[in-house]
């Protein structure tokens, strides 16, 4: 297989040692991100996309309402009408761009929901173990057991629909698996002997679960945000279609649903545009989540 | 083996119970009232009143949730608001229907994809490797909806090669699975492919590997001796765990399709609001969902005779 | 990798017989039609019940009116719409004092065979049958959905219904006598109605009042709704609420094609049949396809008849004429054959009058109507093919803006701010964001709310939308919950009192009057014109009622739809009726298609 140094590997007791300077590992990890092109494109990318989410809140997107031209207009090559225009002639590019702005929101609120969630939750339940893991794990096999989209329909049912909506049911719905994965790991970590060591040296519980235990089991929490964006953004996407998505038009869901109709009608250029600014952010997560869990696995430092 | 199965089993009353309460919370007391949909534009206050009270609606909300439970333990489900159809009968018709639509291929597209996840876990890094992926989230940024317009529309309706929809029970209604097939293995190779991938990374950075390889052993012993066979425990739960939710089918599928299966009521009841239909549903996915966890288990202690049940 | 293989031989094993071991029969379309008229027409959505008097859904009544039989029927050809007899050998005759009429059965009309039958063999109807039916549609215990629209009108109905309420289910009809209901002979039986009535008959034309024989509503229960036995054109060969519905032809239906038609059929073709046993077709297939693409490819493989134009195809196959006249581009109107006609339907914005913001403001509610520009949205949004409402009254029925010669709102900017003003919010100042309610999530609602924001943000309101699932847009019109409801009225029977209601006080919420304005004079004319005959005397006041609705915009008048259809030409006698949506008992089809 690819050929990893035999080198790299250190024995499992050193790796408490390593959390104690954790900011080394982040360096370590932005030093073998920066070697590569390709990566560092994309997290570019990805920076963009944010940056527009954040223009778009300053205000300073141009407004996806105003009528740039006539009722579908082919691409051309001004700014508004790069990717044509849509039924009411407005800029498809502006819609995009307002698009990404809520799909950016969507990402990061989800992730925000649930990471803590399932940090906390998992953290909790791998160290002490017993019933307050019982109670974790209960509630977690409950989520798992329903299948998301019926979850999030119901959670749409109770909330008025739109992106607080979606934001919820998405953050409730994607904890499970970080929580999960955390759990797992704290409670290898939990019997390991820096943790031991610590503990007679009289740490608090706060203490080793969050000055060592957690920063070792971190760098799932930041590959799982990446994927949680991802399917964050794509679930919104699916949720359109049935009618509980986002519905005032400013998001990439409802431009697919209204663009696959215009398909039909050989219009298509809505479908094209918003396809590649999915397309673009996606393979920047993917990459970047690749990236990421190679340059954050301590297991992997060399 | 018998007592752990048994015990396996008594753990799931809990997690049922949860989402008993939990898909009773989100679809019993919300605001919306089903019998305004079934009785149309002439209902007067009285029908109003009549239906809720043969729907068992006026009752108060513990006794509903009571009878819920009495629902889950016998598993007749009651009826449908919008048609009165047994959901029993229906479920069970459509979770054929919307089986022999997926399982198929899910099985061979798990095959496929596994290999050519290994495959490109191998050349990790590599410009092939930076292709692929290109490629996969490319047709995952293409909208399901798409993939189906475009496919019923060449292959069915230009090329005639498929019928462009229908759905018969029985070897003749395999030629309207046909192009549903196709779309399904298309759509779900990038996801998946990108999964086994992973998981094949996160066994290729495993200590044994390390040791096989310094024992010299040679990669095509340690790809097929060490890494495929410690591999299947996450492929298995990941396939495994993946099968519960085949029932709900491929829903945008069933619909394009016309293909009567679970989805496909799972969306009209979604539209009309037919609580029973979606409580039912969820309830019953959630308990083949315990059950298929429970056999990922016993997998485990098949596949890996370490793994220990207790 | 052994371990890999054996679970997926076993997987593939089981898949293989969940394919093979599901049971029922699938429809067969390979299969040789041995010279047999099949018809292929895809249903939308899945019918409620085939048992009339349960059912009031489009997706049911289309079956239903091909099964069953009512006393009289719309005439099939005649324009203006109007009533003719079915199972009554000639229109029910009025009495003098003008309350009671004499209907007379048509003699050797026959059930469909059926088990619940002594022999199996279908019984001949008789005037029980009739009596027992109209029991049945006014059982409160049965008829949840359609019997307001008969409420009131028979003598001692009413009574009979609250009886039903009372005792519960499984009444025994015999004990309870109907007064207004009164059996002559086994053919004939008399209705006295409350007063003179020129509704009266409408209701017996509802698909919801078809005659049942007791014996199998007896037999089946429940069930009757999956094993409906009626007199009509059609049985049910293979039942599917799901997949594909199958009819057979009524080899002993007693029914002919009619022998007059409006100006015009027989030009088109559409008396060549004249006075011909019906139906025509053997079978009728009707698989259920919900989306409207493959709907639209399979009717361009000829493997369906008769199709609707969904928005996304129109352009690409047909266009609207300067002329407002609709018309197939020539490469399609080559293959297929085509009709466009009004619909009876009239579209709307119900303000909610006990709003605080839009109670009392007349001169705002005016604004918004005067801000809209309805026909624009037609052409955008609709192919063009709606008509802008100058009333409440669609076009196609008496009374409407062909009788009356009367104008709504047109779209005026100026005058619009000028009324905000008025309202007391100039240029929209002090105007919070008003909230639309739309009774579905799809695309079209949201595209169609998109071109209502921007026509409201130019004079200067603010506007959102709620796009809520059609049981949350219900209730909350019936708990007033809203300030504004994209709202829509289907005509119940071709008259204009059918929408004038829609605004008469004492209808307010939970009744149709959404909007619940109440005003004392247009209620004091409704209620005069209620029961007059069509003529100028009506049609005079229908005028001012319109003017008031102008003035107070209780509901801001949008549209009626036009149905563009098209069908493959070797269908014959095909001509839409928009009250009678299924007419397969006089299609038919001869020869190929054009391909």
């Amino acid at each position: 297989m690819t050929p990893t140094p035999e080198t790299a590997r250190t024995p499992e007791g050193a790796e408490g040692m390593r959390s104690v300077r954790g900011d080394s590992l982040a360096r370590r990890a932005w030093r073998s991100l920066r070697r590569d092109r390709m990566v560092m494109l994309c997290f570019a990318v990805i920076s963009l996309y944010v940056i527009v989410a954040l223009l778009g809140y300053s205000g300073l997107l141009p407004d996806m309402q105003e009528r740039v031209g006539t009722k579908y207009e082919a691409p051309s090559l001004s700014f508004a009408k790069l990717f044509g225009t849509d039924i009411f002639g407005r800029s498809i590019l502006y819609k995009i761009l307002a698009g990404a702005q809520t799909a950016m929101t969507i990402g990061f609120i989800v992730t925000g929901i649930s990471l803590p969630i399932g940090i906390s939750l998992g953290a909790l339940a791998g160290y002490y173990g017993g019933r307050v893991d019982a109670v974790v794990v209960w509630l977690y096999s409950v989520i798992s057991s329903v299948p998301s989209i019926l979850l999030i329909v119901g959670i749409s049912y109770v909330l008025e629909k739109g992106i607080t909506a979606i934001c919820i049911a998405l953050g409730v719905v994607s904890w499970v698996g970080l929580c999960r994965l955390i759990r797992g790991e704290v409670i290898k970590h939990r019997s390991r002997e820096y943790v031991l060591a610590v503990r007679l040296l009289g740490a608090g519980d706060a203490t080793i679960i969050f000055r060592h235990i957690l920063p070792n089991v971190f760098h799932l929490a930041i590959v799982t945000a990446s994927l949680t964006i991802l399917s964050a953004i794509k679930s919104e996407v699916i949720l359109t279609f049935l009618g509980v998505g986002i519905q005032d038009g400013s998001s990439w869901g409802t431009m697919i649903t209204d663009a696959t109709g215009e398909l039909v009608s050989g219009i298509w250029w809505p479908l094209a545009g918003v396809s590649l600014a999915m397309f673009l952010v996606m393979y920047a997560l993917n990459v970047a989540g690749d990236a990421l869990r190679d340059a954050l696995d301590p297991k992997l430092i060399d | 083996m018998g007592a752990y199965v048994a015990r396996r089993l008594l753990q799931m009353i809990p997690i049922i119970l949860g989402v008993a309460a939990l898909v009773f919370m989100l679809f019993t007391s919300v605001g919306e009232d089903p019998a305004l949909v079934a009785l149309g534009q002439h209902a007067t206050p009285e029908a109003i009143a009549d239906l809720r009270a043969e729907w068992g609606l006026d009752q108060p909300l513990w006794m509903q949730f009571l009878d819920f439970l009495r629902q889950i333990a016998t598993f007749d489900y009651g009826r449908s608001f919008n048609t009165g159809e047994q959901l029993t009968d229906m479920f069970r018709q459509g979770a054929l229907v919307s089986l022999s639509l997926t399982v198929f291929p899910f099985l061979l597209g798990t095959l496929t994809n596994v290999a050519l996840g290994l495959l490109i876990a191998y050349f990790r890094g590599s410009l092939l490797d930076r292709i692929s992926t290109a490629i996969f989230v490319g047709s995952m940024s293409i909208s399901y909806l798409v993939y189906i317009i475009a496919f019923q529309y060449l292959l069915a309706y230009k090329a005639g090669v498929f019928p462009i929809q229908g759905y018969e029970t029985g070897l003749a209604g395999v030629r309207y699975l046909l192009l549903p097939w196709i779309i399904i293995l298309v759509v779900s190779a990038g996801p998946d492919i990108r999964i086994y991938r992973t998981v094949f990374l996160d066994e290729t950075q495993a200590d044994y590997v390390r040791t096989a390889f310094a024992k010299g052993a040679s990669e095509a012993s340690v790809i097929f001796r060490h890494i495929l066979k410690n591999a299947l425990i996450p492929i298995l739960t990941h396939v495994v765990i993946s099968i519960p939710f085949l029932i709900l089918g491929a829903f945008l599928m069933e619909r394009f399709f016309s293909i009567p299966g679970v989805g496909d009521i799972m969306i009209t009841a979604i539209n009309t609001g037919d609580f029973p239909i979606l409580k039912g549903l969820t309830v019953l996915i959630a308990i083949a969902y315990a059950v298929f966890n429970l056999i990922t288990d016993l997998l485990y202690a098949w596949v890996d005779p370490r793994v220990q049940l207790s | 990798m052994t371990t890999t293989a054996h679970t997926a031989l076993l997987a593939l094993c089981l898949s293989l017989a969940v394919l093979l071991g599901s049971t029922g029969c699938g429809e067969d379309e390979a299969a040789s039609n041995d010279g047999k008229k099949i018809f292929y027409d895809a249903r939308r959505s899945a019918h409620k019940s085939l048992d009339p008097p349960k059912q009031f859904d489009g997706a049911s009544a289309e079956i239903v009116m091909n099964v069953f039989d009512t006393l009289v029927e719309y005439d099939y050809l005649a324009r203006p719409y109007r009533l003719a007899p079915n199972l009554l050998e000639s229109m029910p005759e009025k009495s003098a004092d003008g309350r009671t009429y004499i209907f007379r059965l048509r003699k050797g009309v026959h059930f469909h065979d059926d088990p619940s039958f002594p022999g199996g063999k279908g019984r001949e109807l008789n005037a029980d049958d009739a009596i027992y039916s109209i029991k049945r549609f006014a059982d409160a215990n049965v008829n949840l959905k359609s019997w307001v629209l008969m409420a009131g009108f028979v003598e001692g109905l009413d009574a009979f219904r609250e009886k039903t309420r009372e005792l519960g289910k499984n009444v025994d009809y015999d004990a309870l006598e109907v007064a207004g209901l009164r059996k002559l002979d086994d053919h004939s039986f008399e209705v006295e109605f409350t007063q003179e009535n020129p509704l009266a008959l409408f209701p017996f034309a509802m698909t919801s009042l078809s005659i049942v024989p007791r014996e199998a509503v007896e037999k089946y229960g429940e069930d009757f709704a999956n094993k409906p036995v009626g007199t009509g054109p059609f049985q049910i060969k293979q039942y599917a609420r799901r997949g594909t519905m199958i009819l057979e032809k009524n080899p002993n239906y007693h029914g002919r094609y009619p022998n007059e038609g409006a100006p015009g059929d027989a030009e088109a073709g559409l008396l060549e049949a004249a006075g011909k046993p019906i139906p025509f077709l053997d079978e009728i297939h009707m698989p259920l396809i919900e989306e409207p693409q493959p709907a639209m490819l399979k009717f361009r493989k000829a493997e369906l008849d008769w199709i609707g134009i969904d928005k996304d195809n129109f352009p690409n196959m047909a266009f609207k004429a300067e002329d407002g006249s609709f018309h197939l581009k020539d490469e399609y109107a080559r293959l297929y054959n085509h009709y466009a006609e009004p619909s009876l339907a009239a579209e709307y914005f119900a303000f909610n009058l006990q709003d605080p913001l839009f109670k009392d403001n007349k001169a705002l509610r005016q604004a918004f109507a005067l801000a809209i520009d309805t026909p624009a949205f037609i052409d955008l949004l609709l192919n063009g093919r709606a008509l802008p409402l100058q009333t409440i009254v669609p076009q196609p029925i008496a009374g409407s803006e062909e009788d009356i010669g009367f104008e709504y709102y047109r779209q005026n900017r100026e005058l619009a701010r000028q009324k905000l003003a008025e309202a007391g919010y100039p240029n929209g100042e002090g105007l919070p964001e008003v909230v639309f309610e739309y009774r579905a999530a799809t695309k079209d609602a949201r595209q169609g709310f998109e071109f209502i924001r921007n026509e409201l943000a130019e004079v200067g309101i603010r506007a959102k939308a709620s796009f809520n699932t059609f049981s949350a847009f219900l209730k909350k019109i019936e708990t007033g919950n809203f300030q504004i409801a994209s709202s829509g009225w289907q005509a119940d029977y071709p008259d204009a009192e059918n929408f004038y209601q829609l605004v008469y006080g004492p209808n307010r919420t939970p009744g149709p009057n959404s909007s619940t304005f109440a005003n004392p004079e247009f209620d004091a004319l409704y209620e005069q014109t209620r029961y007059m005959e069509n003529g100028p005397e009506r049609f005079a006041l229908f005028e001012r009622m319109a003017e008031i609705m102008k003035d107070e915009v209780p509901l801001l008048l949008r549209y009626n739809g036009i149905a563009f259809g098209i069908y493959q030409k070797n269908l014959h006698n095909l001509k839409r009726h928009m009250l009678v949506d299924k007419p397969y008992k006089y299609i038919d089809k001869v020869g190929e298609p054009v391909l």
